[in-house]
């Protein structure tokens, strides 16, 4: 509801940047309904116990590492409106990274071990956190919300 | 940006769509017999969601036309048009495609869904951010057209 009660005084880009947090937000509830779908739908079983616990930390790991290395990649949000051939070619990359998601979700639904599926969605779960701190811009907007979108997409039309 | 307060339209318009949700998973129970439904639903519903982040996103500084009097009256006949067109529109197109396609909307019950969930979010996002009255008319006439369809043409 934060959207809605934007007060005056509240810039562009940190509305901008609000979006941001939410659109990341609704991907990670989407990973976990995934994952949990997934794991009832495929009886998935846990075929080596010990491999689930370290199956996280295996992308978990380097973004903790990348994240404290790295300085911020984009100067983050701008304050004014996108030209319009900005606006085609993000909307364009979305489309594709939609088509792309679609097509690893397919992927993750062929998996039949859940510690495998765990350390796929961790890794993507990493990525979009990545993209979060450190790519805040309309790229990583655009990323997201690809991947948010490929999932849905596949929820309805390929499940 | 400008406190609105939310009007009676508003909630009627929610409250349709809220209704048609329920009485769309109401005619599906049947059918929603394992997890594979329930996901294909959460889908339907969350799926508008994260485009309208991003066009929000992209068009932030678009204009906010102030609801003033004027306002209102300068567009009151050109949404209650669209409104009217888009109802019978919307009407005719699902018509035609049951026709087409020889199935019924309560078999690509999804569909439903989608539409029904596409247009209450655009409608609530329109009105909140926007509040562009010749939009609020198309988006109402979608949901209206799609109660009507499902509530009364399809027995």
């Amino acid at each position: 509801m934060n959207i809605i009660k934007t007060s005056k005084d509240q810039t562009n880009a940190s509305k901008r940047e609000l979006l941001f947090t939410f659109q990341t937000i609704i991907v990670t509830g989407l990973l976990a309904f995934t994952a949990i779908a997934f794991f009832f739908y495929n009886d998935l079983s846990v075929i080596k116990g010990i491999k689930v616990i370290f199956a996280p930390f295996l992308s978990v790991v380097p973004l903790l590492f990348i994240l404290s290395v790295l300085r911020d990649l984009r100067k983050g949000f701008i304050e004014g409106n996108y030209t319009k051939q900005e606006i085609l070619k993000f909307g364009l990359i979305t489309l594709g990274i939609t088509a792309a998601f679609t097509g690893i979700t397919l992927l993750l639904s062929k998996i039949n071990a859940l510690e495998i599926l765990l350390a796929g969605i961790i890794a993507i779960l990493s990525t979009v956190f990545f993209l979060r701190s450190k790519i805040k811009d309309i790229l990583g907007m655009s990323i997201v919300t690809g991947i948010a979108e490929g999932i849905i997409v596949y929820m309805i039309f390929l499940f | 940006m400008i406190q609105k307060r939310l009007n009676t339209a508003f909630f009627i318009t929610v409250g349709v769509s809220l209704v048609v949700f329920i009485y769309l998973v109401f005619l599906g129970y049947d059918e929603i017999r394992t997890l594979r439904d329930v996901v294909k639903i959460v889908g339907s519903v969350l799926f508008p969601i994260p485009i309208l982040f991003f066009t929000r996103f992209i068009v932030i500084e678009h204009f906010l036309p102030e609801n003033s009097d004027a306002y209102k009256a300068k567009n009151q006949r050109p949404a209650t048009l669209l409104l009217v067109i888009s109802v019978i529109g919307v009407l005719l197109l699902m018509q035609l495609l049951e026709f087409l396609t020889n199935k019924r909307l309560e078999d690509a019950l999804i569909l439903a869904h989608l539409i029904n969930s596409t247009s209450i979010s655009s409608y609530v996002f329109n009105f909140l951010l926007y509040n562009n009255l010749k939009a609020n008319g198309i988006l109402s006439g979608v949901l209206m057209a799609l109660a009507v369809h499902i509530f009364f043409l399809s027995a």
